[in-house]
């Protein structure tokens, strides 16, 4: 394409966004709104992938043996439950080394002295077994619960619920932002319906003296585009504050850092400027495309 | 070159408004085409540029069949025909000279050409001195005059028009037609609709009239023959 001819398709798209002012801001308020509520979704969803990491790393489960159950007897278990489907990892730990474990684990604080290995030992003997990944774990419970010598399963459903809601609620986000987005294309295709029928006239005279129907269609394109940038660019810089104090805020605080471990800013930004811009091109042009193809008869 | 072996055209509501049309216009001709309202004049122009395709027949320009062409190669073959209608078809919120450079930046002339291109144009249909005004500012004459410049600032090979004095004073349609006759030396194809009598019979070029959709009289420097 002719830098000219760039050049007024761009003209020629302004024009259609300052004719219909009001329609075009409506579309840009739809659009932004819709992105704002995307990027939220972004940053969760960034986000809780790290924490599902997490979660997904403990939510290995404890096989709590019967008192009776001698070592070699435990040990033949562990490789059985080792060789059932969906297993990725079963490891036996004794009464023993479940005290140092527990020490280790909270820091040797006061209270763990009541932990005493030998005789006066109360820890039950376990097994450690971690599925395949979170979805079957449900499965490797149940498969374990039906061996001999096996009193319970303890820790796995905690894990699996907070997943299940983490993942509910990002589904949550991820329908109802589709449907506006499918709201907001819907808009930006009547604000590019209106510029179709204000340049009839024009157009049958493009089309008479023989303008190509690329010519034609380009500025309506670069308008849809153009108004999904234009509402990208709000919700890209509130995210970026918001999120920028959030991250603040919160490995300023207490050593809780490890409890939530959010995603750099950084890397956020890049994320969410990439994203949030891309989809609302995308939704720009989309709805252009549904007016062009209904209303744009060449 | 416009060709038409036996074209049928059939509207989708069953009126068959041309019914085996064959018809030769060669290069450099000017041809009137008269006949009663309904006649299928208007159709048979539209065939011309595209406008509507044939239901059955062979449409030829310079030899490309029109009904073959595919539908994005359709607007080259426009360029190569300049249209003219009754009702002028300007656009209202554009001076005179943009109405016609519209048609220049329509078909991606770079933009140095356009300013000589217009004004040539505009010189030629006698609007040097108006090219700043507005279709409303200007008298139906000289907005048919601005539509001829539109149409002939892309120098096609033909120009194709459909009643265009239809809303014109006897002065004025005058004034058309030594424009189009000049345009027609040139070198230009002229194929006019017209239902005014005075001028074809003064004129005497080559009339075809069609009636019901048949081509009933086609005669070298021919008269109007009917009376409106
Ligand atoms: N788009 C159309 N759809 C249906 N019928 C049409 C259409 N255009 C023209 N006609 C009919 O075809 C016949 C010829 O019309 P037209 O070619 O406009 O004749 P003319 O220009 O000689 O008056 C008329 O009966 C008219 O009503
Ligand atoms: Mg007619």
């Amino acid at each position: 394409m002719k830098i000219d001819t760039l050049r007024r398709h761009f003209r020629e798209a302004y024009r259609g966004i300052v004719k219909n002012s009001w329609m075009s801001f409506a579309a840009v308020g739809a659009v932004a709104v819709t992105l704002m509520i995307f990027g939220v979704f972004v940053i969760f969803a960034v986000n809780l992938g790290s924490i599902t990491d997490e979660v997904g790393d403990n939510v290995s489960m404890n096989v709590v043996l019967k008192e009776e159950v001698t070592k070699e007897q435990a040990t033949a278990l562990t490789t059985k439950i080792k060789g059932l489907p969906n297993v990725n990892e079963a490891r036996f730990i004794s009464k023993d080394e479940g005290v140092d474990e527990v020490k280790k684990n909270l820091k040797d604080a006061d209270f763990t002295r009541v932990l005493q290995k030998g005789e006066n030992n109360f820890l039950p003997n376990l097994i450690k077994v971690t599925p395949k990944n979170v979805s079957v774990s449900k499965q490797v419970e149940d498969a374990v619960k039906g061996l001999e010598g096996v009193e319970g399963v303890k820790n796995s459903s905690t894990a699996k619920e907070l997943l299940d809601s983490v993942l509910l609620f990002k589904n949550i986000i991820l329908v109802f932002g589709v449907a506006l987005a499918v709201l907001a294309a819907f808009l930006i295709s009547n604000t590019i319906k209106l510029t179709i029928i204000a340049r009839r006239r024009e157009i049958e005279v493009q089309r008479l003296v023989g303008a190509s129907n690329w010519f034609i269609r380009w500025p309506f394109f670069i308008e849809g585009g153009f108004i999904g940038f234009v509402g990208s660019v709000l919700p890209i810089g509130v995210l970026l504050l918001v999120y920028q104090g959030f991250v603040k805020m919160i490995s300023g605080g207490s050593k809780n850092a490890n409890l939530l471990q959010m995603v750099g800013f950084g890397d956020m930004a890049m994320y969410l400027t990439g994203s949030i811009l891309g989809i609302g091109i995308f939704i720009g042009v989309f709805g252009s495309v549904l007016s062009i193809r209904r209303f744009l008869k060449i | 070159m416009i060709e038409m072996h036996d074209v049928w055209k059939v509207y989708p509501n069953g009126i068959e408004a041309l019914r085996g049309v064959n018809i030769t216009i060669d290069t450099g001709e000017f041809v009137y085409v008269v006949g009663p309202s309904g006649a299928g004049k208007s159709s048979f122009i539209k065939l011309m540029y595209r406008e509507e395709k044939p239901t059955s027949g062979v449409v030829l320009i310079n030899g490309v069949n029109v009904k073959r062409v595919r539908d994005w190669k359709i607007p080259h073959l426009r360029r190569k025909i300049g249209v003219v209608f009754q009702d002028y078809k300007l656009l209202p919120h554009m001076s005179a000279y943009d109405n016609v450079a519209f048609a220049l930046e329509a078909v991606e002339v770079p933009t140095k050409q356009i300013q000589p291109r217009v004004e040539e144009a505009l010189e030629l249909v006698g609007l040097s001195d108006r090219m700043k005004a507005l279709p409303s500012q200007l008298s139906g004459g000289e907005q048919q005059r601005v539509s001829i410049a539109r149409a002939i600032v892309n120098n096609p090979g033909f120009i194709i028009a459909d009643e265009p004095t239809g809303n014109l004073d006897p002065e004025n349609s005058w004034d058309i037609m030594y424009l189009l006759e000049e345009i027609n030396m040139r070198g230009t194809t002229v194929v006019m609709a017209t239902h005014n009598k005075e001028i074809v019979n003064t004129m005497r070029q080559r009339v075809i009239a069609i009636e019901q959709g048949i081509v009933v009289r086609d005669e070298i420097g021919g008269e109007y023959g009917y009376e409106d």
